[in-house]
């Protein structure tokens, strides 16, 4: 299948105005066209399986409805896939938390190591093999056209300052996990340091000026020479420096509310400001691949903002007779659809940068899970569910499968990116071909 | 330059010999009599073409009159070749007259430095002055240390803990099974293993913490080798779980080796701590085992030597890695003269570095804690200290208030204005360009110059209040300073740092000799030697005579085992390296150290023309010009059987080649009782060796020379060598031409250096004192 966009169009109802003229003086600004289409791709990953019932939608094919938990994604439904049957039949050492988070990505075993999971499981180490989005990050940062400042960006949401296979589904190859970035500041420093500095050094040049004019006077007229040379340099550096000089941004960084802690209660917000920081350097192409972790394999959030003190994971291990219980997991779960909906609602409210359409149109998100029910421990039935047309798919259906190795979606994520590779992870379950979207 | 058309040569080699380098000051005195008939023909056959004062006509003779050449050599020349369009026309007196009158007034070296005295030059710092002022100059604003524990061994390895159990990043006190010095990090717990009998449990955890004296200068690669969990850090606050240059929490069995790398400056000591945790592991997994191994620069990947580790703690070091554009080198030493655009650039990322470095820390650096009550003004006060260490002096009451004050009222947070006032700092010319009059506080400016000329840093705090209280105005008092800072390690590595110049050893990546010719040879060997060499001269400058003398007459070496099989010396004891006792007469100190030799050498053969080139410049003290010719050294073009010498001279045997190969090739030959790889040797390709020829001083007397002792011997008695010497010790410490600091200057530092037994520290210390003070003595009292 070759890369063609679908040019989906998508129905806008619903969105809220405030979203719509987010970035100023588009698209004067900024770069030409590029040469062919842009694509990107965004894999959301929320823990600890999802309750299936109030999940999966209850007919295939296009006519569709979608349940309580994916409700909140409706006014994106026409651009929206999911696909049940899916399973991560991948084995080998450590547990299933370890196996479903580390193996989810890279869809190979688990290589040796000391981290010893739940159960009799034997101790294991890190994925033995590259994730599906550095590989297609590789691929496009191979490629002049479509090279990137940072190639790919790994969010992070409440993840714990730790590092194992439950902590890391990206991999840059066998051993290498990378790992997320769970502080907003950190990502703006890494995204925007530069421009700050520059501000800094623009507030420090007439101070400079001032004095080098003082101290040139104390000195000989040989020695007058050189400081004359530094002075012609630093006016040069004012130039460099000055408003709007150099800067091919499209937009510049937003503006992030001050002081916010990297810790539980802040969940909401941080979520929003990763996900500002992620479209802001869409519009600005500093990345076509992107990740966004929320907490992590047998993440135990408490969503507090919910008014559900219990932990995540603990509750998930509840039962189906658990009523109680099943609720909370299903609005801790419409929790996170709704912080889907909110990346895919910026992305469709900004117009693709010297493109057709908007930046959903562009763009392919996949949200997943590291398992498919949190009390049966399940690697069947992980929930994909695929937004956006950044892959070619089609979308607005409910597809099933039967127990589909998972490696095969991922294969065709990188075909959709035009990176026809004949395998991906473990190649015996790669042997039908990458799944069919198309 | 002299006017040296190369058809004319065949003619100047008649004059090869004594006459070729003879000095100006030994000429006869008629000729100087004959100054006036000298000038005036000057004025009537020379000025048309050459100007009135030597300075070049555009069109006839551009070029000015000026040169290197002896009076001897110049008369003859002129006797020859002039006037251009009437050769021969001169009478020899004649000849005589108008050349000395022209060797005076404008040619000759001294002529020059008459017409244009050289001046200190305003410079800016050099790359290493650049990286080791910011390094202390935050060090220096640092809280106190704690003192190191008074029971801490001094060196020899890492403080080792090993407890009975393993708890992920932590350590169970209650568990702790041995306390000791390690000598290094490389061991493999096996069943029964002395190592694990340590830790005395299957599952066990160790904590080692120490430091790291680093010789060289640049990007040090280290490697933590364990299939287990680890962390290290190098250079970072040991202990806190950020701050790791490693964190290997989950082990990789399959990739054992964890790598990182980190620049870092010579002479100082680092942290360096590794937690290490044996945790259960898949069964059949390798047995827990860990190594720490590294590779210096110009090293090989090796174990980190228990000689420059140490339990004592040391503080970390920033150390900037922004790469700043070579310095200038033109005048044969490295000054901070080309002010360019890429060297400005250099110093903006610098400053951002270093703010961002600072603005990270801003609470550790000085101890203060988000919310604390005055934590803004302690900020700011820190930003003004850092300003001041930067200015090298105290700030006046102005500047304090609109350089830091004022910056602090307009960021939106102290972290904001710290790191303005930082980059303020390090962009501002009293920083960069190290020696701008500071009428504000004169004693500040040679404290300065001290810090620059012996640690090539900014002033220490005992610098700095001896300049505030007046105590750096005599001689004394100066000389006092700059002999208390040779007690700190920055004058070690500032020394070091001119040897590596002095013995052209800078830019050695790695060692011509082919191990595949010369078996044994290898790339660790090579290493040793450099290790060895750096002992030699470390062990005579520092803790030995301090003598010059010996560094070139020295029969001793330092070896280990490697070296020492290798060259045959009597094995040291114990695993590291030791001082030992060569045959008599096999060596002559670092003139035949195998690295040096080595360094110059080709790879199958020796090198007679670089080792007396070195020799020649290095130690004779004498200059060369490029050759004239480039001819290349084939060793397939000479018949087999010849010797090196053979080849050489055949090779140098024309006129052309013999102006500067007179010189040279004697000395060279001088150290042909060495192989390409420095090994002593009697025969050269089945030939008895050949070392012994004439060699023919500047003052044209001939000096017989057999080997390199006579090198040696010649140099320590002859003035202009060791003024040679001192001059290249002087340009490297103060980074200013010697001869700007007063004309007799090198005479009266070698007559006090000779007098105090060739002490290289006291030469040291007078040179510091000397260029501290020059152009800044005090005026002197008014008349009532």
């Amino acid at each position: 299948m070759t890369p063609i966009l679908r040019r989906s169009f998508l129905r806008r109802a619903g969105l809220p105005a405030a979203l719509l003229p987010l970035i100023h003086g588009l698209p004067s600004l900024g770069l030409a066209a590029p040469a062919r289409p842009r694509q990107r791709l965004v894999i959301v990953f929320s823990p600890n399986g999802t309750i299936p019932t109030e999940f999966w939608p209850d007919r295939t094919g296009t006519d569709f409805a979608l349940k309580r938990i994916l409700e909140p994604l409706a006014p994106h439904r026409d651009c929206l896939l999911t696909l049940r049957g899916i399973s991560n039949r991948v084995r080998g050492d450590g547990d299933g938390h370890m196996r479903g988070m580390s193996c989810l990505l890279t869809g190979t075993e688990l290589l040796p190591g000391n981290i010893q999971g739940g159960g009799k499981s034997i101790p294991a180490g890190w994925a033995g093999g590259i994730s599906i989005d550095q590989e297609i990050r590789n691929f496009l940062q191979s490629s002049p056209e479509t090279r990137t400042r940072f190639g790919s960006l790994e969010f992070g949401v409440g993840v714990q300052d730790r590092a194992d296979p439950w902590t890391r589904m990206s991999y840059a190859g066998p051993g290498q996990p990378v790992a997320p970035t769970s502080d907003p500041y950190q990502m703006f420093e890494k995204l925007y340091g530069g421009m700050r500095d520059r501000a800094h050094l623009r507030s420090v040049l007439d101070p400079l000026q001032a004095d080098l004019a003082k101290v040139r006077r104390m000195v000989s007229p040989e020695d007058r020479r050189v400081l004359e040379e530094h002075e012609t340099l630093l006016r040069r550096l004012e130039r460099e420096t000055a408003d709007g000089a150099g800067g091919a941004l499209r937009a510049g960084p937003p503006t992030l509310e001050a002081g916010v802690a990297d810790q539980n209660d802040n969940v909401p917000r941080l979520s929003r400001m990763q996900v500002d920081l992620m479209v802001n350097c869409f519009v600005n192409d500093m990345t076509r691949v992107a990740t966004l972790q929320y907490t992590k394999s047998v993440g135990s959030a408490r969503m507090n903002w919910l008014s559900i003190s219990d932990g995540h994971h603990a509750l998930s291990h509840e039962p189906d007779s658990d009523a109680a219980a099943q609720e909370k997991l299903i609005r801790i779960n419409t929790w996170f659809a709704g912080e889907v909906r909110y990346l895919a609602d910026r992305l469709a409210a900004t117009p693709e940068p010297g493109g057709d359409g908007s930046m959903l149109d562009h763009t392919l998100i996949v949200w997943t899970n590291e398992l498919g029910k949190g009390n049966s421990h399940t690697l069947d039935n992980i929930p994909f569910v695929l937004l956006g047309g950044g892959a070619g798919f089609r979308m607005g259906r409910a597809l099933e499968f039967d127990k589909v190795p998972h490696n095969r979606l991922l294969l065709a994520l990188a075909h959709g990116f035009g990176h026809r590779i004949p395998t991906f992870g473990k190649a015996d379950f790669c042997s039908a071909g990458p799944l069919a979207l198309g | 330059m002299a006017p040296t058309p190369p058809r004319l040569l065949p003619a100047l080699s008649l004059l090869l010999g004594a006459a070729l380098w003879s000095a100006g000051c030994q000429r006869d005195p008629a000729a100087a009599l004959a100054a006036d008939a000298g000038a005036a023909l000057y004025r009537a056959k020379c000025a048309d073409c050459h100007g009135a004062k030597g300075e070049g006509v555009e069109g006839k003779y551009g070029s000015p009159l000026t040169g290197d050449w002896s009076l001897a050599r110049l008369t003859r020349y002129t006797a020859l070749n002039m006037p251009d369009d009437a050769p021969e026309t001169l009478s020899p007196a004649e000849a005589q007259a108008v050349s000395a009158y022209i060797f005076d007034a404008f040619y000759s070296p001294a002529a020059q430095a008459r017409l244009n005295p050289p001046r200190r030059e305003l410079q800016h710092l050099t790359n290493t002055q650049y990286a080791i002022s910011v390094a202390d100059l935050l060090a220096g604003l640092a809280p106190p240390a704690a003192p190191p524990e008074a029971s801490a061994p001094a060196a020899g390895g890492l403080a080792a803990v090993y407890f009975g159990s393993a708890q992920r990043g932590r350590f169970d006190a209650a568990k702790a099974a041995h306390r000791g010095v390690d000598p290094g990090v490389d061991f493999e717990f096996n069943p029964g293993s002395p190592a694990l009998a340590r830790a005395g449990a299957a599952e066990f955890s160790v904590q080692w913490r120490g430091s790291l004296l680093a010789e060289e200068t640049g990007d040090h690669e280290f490697t933590v080798r364990t299939p287990n969990t680890v962390r290290f850090w190098i250079n970072a606050e040991p202990g806190v779980p950020a701050d790791a240059s490693l964190d290997v929490n989950v082990s990789n069995p399959t990739r054992p080796d964890h790598r990182v790398t980190v620049r870092l400056l010579a002479g100082r000591r680092y942290p360096i701590a590794i937690d290490y945790w044996a945790l259960p592991e898949k069964p059949g997994a390798p047995p827990p085992a860990i190594a720490l191994r590294w590779k210096p620069p110009h090293g090989t990947e090796r174990p980190v030597p228990a000689r420059l580790l140490s339990p004592a703690p040391a503080r970390p070091t920033l150390v900037v890695a922004t790469r700043f554009p070579p310095d200038d080198g033109s005048h044969g030493y490295e000054r901070g003269l080309s002010v360019s655009a890429a060297w400005d650039e250099a110093t903006t990322r610098a400053a951002f570095e270093v703010a961002a470095h600072v603005g990270r820390r801003v609470d550790r650096l000085d101890g203060t804690r988000a919310g604390d009550a005055g934590r803004a003004g302690r900020i700011e006060a820190f930003a003004a200290r850092f300003l001041a260490g930067a200015f090298r002096r105290p700030l006046t009451a102005e500047e304090r208030e609109a350089q830091v004050a004022a910056v602090f009222r307009a960021a939106p947070d102290p972290e904001t204005g710290l790191r303005r006032v930082v980059l303020f700092a390090l962009k501002s010319p009293r920083f960069l360009y190290p020696d701008l009059p500071s009428p504000e506080a004169p004693g500040s400016r040679v404290a300065a110059r001290l810090a620059l000329s012996l640690w090539d840093s900014v002033p220490d705090a005992a610098l700095a209040a001896a300049a505030a209280g007046g105590g750096l105005v005599t001689p004394e008092q100066v000389a006092a300073q700059a002999t208390r800072m040779l007690g700190d390690p920055r004058a070690r590595a500032k020394l070091r740092g001119f040897f590596e110049h002095w013995l052209q050893l800078r830019f050695v990546e790695s060692l011509p000799p082919d191990p595949a010719h010369f078996p044994g040879f290898t790339p660790e060997l090579a290493e040793d030697l450099r290790t060895s060499l750096r002992l030699f001269l470390d062990d005579i400058a520092w803790d030995g005579s301090g003598d010059f003398r010996e560094l070139l007459r020295a029969g001793h070496v330092f070896a280990n085992a490697r070296v020492a099989g290798y060259y045959g010396w009597p094995a040291p004891s114990g695993d590291g390296f030791a001082r030992v006792a060569t045959s008599p007469g096999e060596r002559s100190g670092v003139l035949t150290h195998p690295y040096l030799l080595a360094a110059l050498s080709h790879p199958r053969s020796t090198s007679p023309i670089l080792r007396g080139v070195f020799l020649t410049r290095g130690i004779v003290g004498r200059s060369l010009r490029s050759p004239q010719v480039a001819v290349a050294f084939n060793d397939a073009e000479f018949a087999p059987g010849m010797s090196m010498r053979e080849k050489v001279e055949k090779l140098t045997r024309t006129e052309n080649c013999q102006g500067c190969h007179a010189v040279i090739n004697p000395l060279g030959f001088s150290l042909e009782w060495y192989d390409a790889t420095g090994r002593f040797r009697r025969e050269d390709e089945g030939r008895p060796v050949d070392a012994a020829s004439d060699y023919f001083a500047d003052d044209g007397q001939a000096v017989r020379l057999g080997g390199a002792r006579d090198v040696a011997e010649f140099a320590l008695a002859h003035a202009p060598s060791l003024e040679a010497f001192i001059e290249q010790l002087f340009h490297h410490l103060v980074k200013q031409p010697a001869i700007a600091h007063g004309p007799g200057v090198l005479a009266g530092l070698r007559d006090s250096w000779i007098a105090s037994g060739h002490d290289l520290r006291q030469l040291m210390v007078r040179i510091a004192t000397l260029a501290a003070l020059h152009g800044l003595e005090p005026p002197p009292p008014a008349a009532p």
